[in-house]
């Protein structure tokens, strides 16, 4: 199953609220995919708490195999 | 459920060496492109660091990773205890002048770098801003 964008999207928008996320298909697979999310919940946390909790949005579609590799951007 | 006595093993490891990278691979020959670019970053902050080839345990570390640092892939850098990031975030933290600092070293020149301003009268907005004498 592909990856829903606007799903994922809203996902990771939906457990940061007042965060923007884009989701997208770098290699028109489907399966690694590039989210650039700018959050509020970021102030102050560490790069890798960043990453963490935008994976922990999205954990559901890592676990059920619809995603393999999620590269994040945060920006400031 | 990891692995008790290899996530015994594995905390002693980091909490020993204080920058300590998880890579696939060797940092004489790695074995993957994002454990091969974050050895080309650590080497160029002539820091001594150890490494540990995961490959032989892929499976079982990352479980263990996956517990202790809430992180399954590979390459993994932890420095003074904590993980710092994959390859991704240390290109960062290099980029940005943050991975030297939580090394503790000076940010190396690079060769390669994009070219720098030819003199300082190319960089007005970090100059001080001008006095005027004898105003005010």
């Amino acid at each position: 199953m592909a990856a829903d964008l606007t799903e994922l999207k809203a996902m990771i928008e939906a457990a940061l609220p007042g965060a923007e996320a884009e989701v997208i298909d770098e290699t028109g697979t489907g399966d690694h995919l590039r989210a650039e999310v700018r959050a509020p919940q970021f102030e102050g946390q560490t790069r890798i708490n960043q990453h963490r909790m935008v994976k922990a949005a999205v954990r559901e579609r890592f676990d059920d195999g619809t995603i393999h590799a999620l590269t994040i951007k945060v920006l400031d | 459920m990891a692995d008790q006595d290899l996530t015994e093993r594995v905390q002693e490891l980091i909490s020993e060496n204080p920058v300590l990278l998880f890579m696939k691979g060797t940092p004489a020959a790695p074995r993957c492109g994002f454990s091969m670019r974050t050895v080309q970053v650590l080497d160029q902050m002539g820091i001594e660091y150890g490494a540990i080839d995961v490959l032989p345990a892929l499976q079982p570390l990352r479980e263990v990773t996956t517990e202790i640092s809430d992180w399954e892939t590979f390459p993994q850098l932890y420095v003074n205890g904590e993980l710092l990031g994959g390859a991704d975030i240390v290109e960062e933290m290099f980029a940005s002048g943050d991975l030297a600092k939580a090394l503790g070293v000076e940010q190396p020149e690079l060769p390669d770098q994009p070219e720098q301003p030819q003199s300082a009268q190319d960089l007005p907005a970090q100059s001080p801003p001008l006095k005027i004498e004898g105003s005010g």
